[in-house]
């Protein structure tokens, strides 16, 4: 089986919860429903993600040294 | 920092204490141990001037992004070649480029108009010719005609094919003798056509059950479809020895893609090999691959073209709504457009009548929220200036101060 984390094109995806995501949800004045999506069924998320999660993605971004973005999963 | 030896702690506080971002303070780090070690002072005024410029060249709040973006990409795309075919950087190998590529891409087509793969090959693969020859065996599409020879015989109703030997081993290296793959063949072909197969030696007979000149014309040509070996997508694949920092590598460049079963192959390397289908890119490596498959293959096309001073943060700014939703979305009447709020903006986009109709027949109301609709009924738009809000007389006045 192909491990899909590997790949160059995917970024690093990490399921955050509580403190840290009520701070992210804080900063950007956010309900977590407002964040962009990423499905459930998503090759790229990890084993443990379940819909309702936050996703934080760390990408090797062009203007900057690493970008941080977030996903919500959904069905 | 240890990595720095003319950077002090008093210059880093210096540096630190700008708003730069992580990147723009290494940069300024980098310059000053270039230089060899400067003052704090120095430090200082190199930081806020470089501060003030990071600070100058961020947009301002309210700044309308997207028609900026819109624009940015929109004017270059008026320099493209309308042309589609164009041999780019690889030989021998045709793609789409020019503007059908980027409307293609934004479009969000479930197929390109030509499909491709750049395969990276693993370790060995990569530096043997001979090995990288087994990787392309099992990808490109092996049909009848490259194995050998078919005649067809109309007297005694048969077809006969011909294999040749050399070719058989060739294209299945894993095979010691020719006879078995022969057999193999006659054993696809008995599978495919639903007919029985006399075989000896190299040579393979068969014919339709009944005698019919049409039906053996008919098997003729479906024995030219069958794929015996290989992805059948996959039409051709070209070798290429490339240049790298330590040394060269084979690279496979392929017209089709299956970039699913590619990267299941031995030998391919699965963490470089991409394809420029986005779609099949967002279905094995997930949305946030997509997005950046998008912004490269978008940024690729205008490059192309000579049009690379386009900033990059626009073809982001769209990877980032086209995937926003998790999954790949067109820009246009089927996708972005077609889903905004507000009934005005999507008739002023197309099919004006069928949005206004259907708005009409559901009672929708608009808000007049965004940018498009405000224009239409003449009022000043929410952006910038327009959307900054002033109440006069508001505050209310304790008695205390009359």
């Amino acid at each position: 089986m192909v491990d899909v984390s590997q790949h160059e094109l995917v970024p690093e995806h990490i399921p955050i919860e509580g403190a840290e995501l009520d701070s992210v949800l804080e900063e950007y004045g956010l309900d977590r429903t407002d964040l962009p999506e990423i499905k459930a069924n998503d090759p790229a998320l990890p084993e443990e993600a379940e819909t309702g999660d936050v996703i934080k993605i760390v990408r090797d971004s062009r203007t900057a040294d690493t970008s941080i973005s977030y996903r919500l999963v959904v069905e | 920092m240890t990595e720095y030896d003319h950077v002090t702690d008093d210059i880093k506080a210096v540096v630190e204490d700008t708003e730069l971002p992580r990147r723009l303070r290494r940069r300024v780090y980098d310059s000053i141990e270039e230089r060899e070690g400067v003052t704090t002072e120095q430090a200082d005024e190199i930081a806020r001037a470089a501060e003030a410029e990071y600070l100058d060249a961020r947009i301002e709040p309210l700044e309308p992004a997207g028609t900026v973006s819109a624009q940015s990409i929109g004017e270059p795309g008026t320099q493209m070649t309308m042309n589609t075919f164009h041999y780019a950087g690889v030989a021998e190998i045709d793609v789409t480029q020019g503007l059908p590529r980027l409307i293609e891409l934004v479009d969000a087509r479930k197929e390109p108009d030509t499909p491709m793969m750049t395969v990276y090959l693993e370790d060995e693969y990569a530096e043997d010719r001979e090995k990288a020859r087994e990787v392309v065996w099992a990808l490109e599409a092996t049909k009848i005609l490259a194995l050998g020879d078919v005649s067809t015989n109309v007297a005694d109703m048969v077809v006969r094919i011909d294999l040749n030997e050399e070719t058989l081993l060739e294209r299945w290296p894993t095979a010691d003798a020719a006879e078995p793959v022969a057999a193999e063949i006659a054993e696809t072909i008995e599978d495919a056509l639903g007919v029985d197969t006399r075989h000896q030696g190299m040579a393979i007979e068969f014919g339709p059950s009944e005698p019919s000149y049409r039906e053996l014309l008919q098997l003729v040509e479906e024995l030219r479809e069958i794929v015996f070996k290989g992805i059948e997508e996959i039409s051709r694949v070209v070798i290429r020895k490339e240049e790298l920092d330590d040394g060269e590598e084979f690279v496979l460049y392929t017209e089709g893609s299956a970039f699913g079963d590619v990267l299941r192959i031995e030998g391919v390397d699965a963490s470089r090999s991409t394809c420029n289908n986005i779609h099949e890119i967002h279905e094995e490596l997930g949305i946030e691959a997509a997005r950046e498959a998008i912004i490269n293959e978008t940024i690729d096309t205008l490059r192309e073209q000579g049009l690379d001073d386009v900033n990059i943060r626009h073809l982001m700014l769209v990877a980032d709504i086209m995937t926003n939703e998790g999954t790949i979305e067109s820009i246009g009447r089927h996708g972005i457009s077609g889903s905004k709020d507000s009934v005005l903006a999507r008739a002023a986009f197309e099919v004006t009548v069928n949005h206004l109709l259907d708005a009409a027949i559901h009672g929708e109301s608009d808000d007049l929220n965004g940018i498009i609709e405000n224009v239409i009924a003449g009022k000043p738009v929410s952006i910038g200036t327009g959307d900054v809000k002033l109440r006069m007389g508001s505050m209310e006045t304790s008695p205390a101060d009359d």
